[in-house]
């Protein structure tokens, strides 16, 4: 698998430098961040070439501000950034704009209810539609909306790995309020779907991807309760989906909790014989990554 | 001072969408004259359809052909409604319709058929698609699927202006097809009543640029999202409603399923849905988004609405709603 996930990259990059989600479409920084990780990571001199121009188009998407937009057609910054930060610290050239997008990321917030939806919230929080506190603020997929469970985990990865650059009182607030977002819209059987554990009284149920992203996030704390229940909770969920990003995410998670991930990865292996993960970039990136013991580029 | 419970909240937020799109039906219209496409009259077919067994693709071409549409060589992409996965559960769109419908129309002279969707909820493209059983479907009849959270996108300007988000990034798949067929579920659903044909819409918005839930459409306001997003898609549009099996109660995804045995047809998604809300006896006019869409992307009332193929009232059935929109229903059911 890990030589053809290489070709697949090497023969998917677009002239642009930039590598797409999926096949002939334009560059994102979502694919690209990935893409280089996967192929940093392999340490291979034949590739600098493809590296090169990878880390360049990341770079023309940077914004003044430090964020990094999702594509060349977009304007603002996205919730992508955290995966271009990561992308770049890799290459220690590259720092500098590796922390100016880990500030950016510092000045980011989710979006609050307003005074009428706080106030429905602290008199009645039992009558609330989603069972969630509306209070904590993490991090949102575009700017002025809610938070959500993805991009709070990327902004927490990349907090933590940054944040003796990072102004130590914000930093440190952040982060705190980041994990106990997390942590409150956890399924009742542990593991996170994208951020509702609960609607209209009904238990809404975890995803696998998202589970293992969470842990991630979360991983120095990981006798937490709630850490070993939802860890529990992706190896059950991995019985039914197996999919590239699924099992990608979930190695890289294992790997990080010290767990032998060798089973998982012949999953991944025989799931990408079956249907090549549909050609989706970040699916096979994340597997070259996590098949070459990439899991450290996560570790805080 | 009362609790303002659940079904408070919701009926408040319900009639707060009715009064400010009531309000803005009283004052000037909140659509540009370019988003104005309501005919004179709509034809919607009713077409018997018992099960998922039966020739469906056979079926689809004599519906298609009541309308008269010309596919030749015509970039067509389908648009089902493949939101979550449930081995139990009836949420989505049946494979067996999608299949029918590609072979359709492709022996109608389509120069390409394309099956295009962005969940709503989960990133995992390749679980939904594989799990659902869409995955072979695709694999047999060598069509392409477009995940379209992960789509190219242009900036389109909104035609209409019932929420006030001006522009919204959509994809290209979308906006350079030749027909656009929306293909829902016929399904309740607990935040907008009933979930058809403009509601499916929702999944065109690409996950990338928004998120997943597609949340900036709940803060812009639910009903108004629908009526800018539908009225911003400037390409051919048709309607094949999937209800042999439809979902009934706290749908869009953890309903009860409910056999009706039906497809609905038709080019006015408005007449489509109005028509799909009746046969679930629920009446379109005490949906805020279909009524104020009744104003100008076609018609709701039953007499501009031409009636063909099999008799709407022998598919009629009485679908549950949540209770929070139990007045919707046309008669108390």
């Amino acid at each position: 698998m890990q030589e053809s996930a290489k070709v697949f990259l090497i023969k998917t990059q677009n002239a642009d430098g930039g590598w797409a989600l999926q096949p002939q479409r334009r560059s994102n920084t979502e694919a690209t961040a990935l893409a280089l990780l996967a192929l940093a990571n392999l340490r291979d001199r034949s590739l600098t070439n493809q590296v090169r121009r990878g880390i360049e188009w990341l770079l023309q998407r940077q914004t003044p501000g430090g964020g990094f937009r999702l594509t060349s057609t977009v304007d603002q910054p996205s919730w992508a950034s955290g995966l271009a930060v990561l992308a770049l610290n890799v290459f220690g050239a590259q720092r500098t704009a590796a922390v100016r997008g880990a500030e950016w990321l510092l000045r980011q917030k989710g979006r609050g209810l307003g005074l009428l939806g706080l106030l429905q919230y602290w008199l009645y929080p039992e009558q609330f539609i989603v069972k969630l506190d509306p209070t904590l603020k993490g991090w949102s997929w575009t700017a002025g909306s809610f938070s959500w469970v993805e991009p709070t985990a990327y902004a927490l990865i990349v907090l933590k790995k940054f944040r003796k650059h990072l102004s130590q009182d914000q930093v440190i607030a952040r982060i705190s309020e980041g994990e106990r977002m997390i942590y409150d819209r956890m399924c009742v059987g542990g593991g996170w779907n994208y951020g509702n554990s609960k609607v209209f009284g009904e238990e809404l149920w975890p995803y696998p991807d998202t589970t293992a992203l969470a842990l991630i996030a979360l991983q120095d704390h990981p006798d937490h309760p709630a850490n070993q229940l939802s860890l529990q909770a992706l190896e059950k969920m991995l019985e039914e989906n197996q999919s590239g990003l699924a099992l990608g995410w979930s190695c890289i998670c294992f790997a990080l909790y010290g767990r032998d991930i060798a089973p998982w990865l012949a999953r991944l292996e025989k799931s990408y014989a079956k249907t090549r993960f549909l050609g989706e970039t970040k699916s096979v990136a994340l597997a070259l990554l996590a098949a070459s013991g990439g899991a450290d580029v996560f570790r805080v | 001072m009362p609790a303002l419970n659940r079904r408070q909240f919701l009926l408040g937020s319900v009639a707060a969408s009715a009064a400010l799109i009531q309000g803005c039906r009283q004052e000037a219209p909140r659509w540009e004259k370019e988003a104005y496409r309501k005919p004179r009259r709509s034809q919607v077919a009713v077409l018997a359809a018992k099960s998922y067994d039966m020739p469906l693709r056979e079926e689809l071409i004599r519906g298609i052909k009541l309308f008269g549409l010309d596919i030749t060589n015509k970039r067509v992409v389908l648009k089902p409604n493949l939101v979550e996965y449930d081995p139990q559960g009836v949420i989505n769109t049946h494979p067996s319709l999608i299949y029918a419908a590609i072979e359709a129309f492709k022996s109608l002279g389509a120069r390409e058929v394309v099956v295009a969707e962005g969940p709503g909820h989960r990133r995992d493209n390749e679980y939904l698609v594989t799990a659902s059983g869409f995955y072979s479907i695709l694999r047999d009849t060598k069509t392409s699927y477009v995940d379209l959270n992960n789509d190219d996108v242009r900036k389109v300007k909104l035609k209409s202006h019932f929420t006030e988000l001006g522009s919204l990034y959509l994809p290209e798949t979308v906006l350079g097809a030749d027909l656009l067929v929306s293909m829902p579920k016929l399904k309740t659903h607990h935040w907008a009543g009933v979930t058809l044909s403009m509601k499916n819409m929702f999944g065109i918005v690409p996950g990338a640029i928004y998120g997943w839930p597609k949340n900036v459409l709940h803060w812009a306001g639910l009903q108004e999202s629908i009526l800018d997003i539908n009225s911003s898609l400037a390409v051919p549009q048709f309607a094949i409603v999937d209800g042999i099996v439809g979902m009934e109660g706290n749908g869009p995804i953890q309903g009860r399923a409910k056999h009706v045995g039906v497809l609905i047809l038709g080019n006015d998604w408005v007449a489509v849905d109005a028509t799909a809300a009746r046969l679930m006896n629920v009446d379109p006019k005490k949906i805020p988004y279909l009524q104020s869409a009744g104003d100008f992307l076609g018609n709701i009332e039953p007499q501009s609405i031409e009636q063909i193929g099999d008799r709407l009232d022998r598919f009629q059935q009485d679908f549950q709603l949540v209770p929070i929109f139990q007045p919707l229903k046309s008669v108390a059911g």
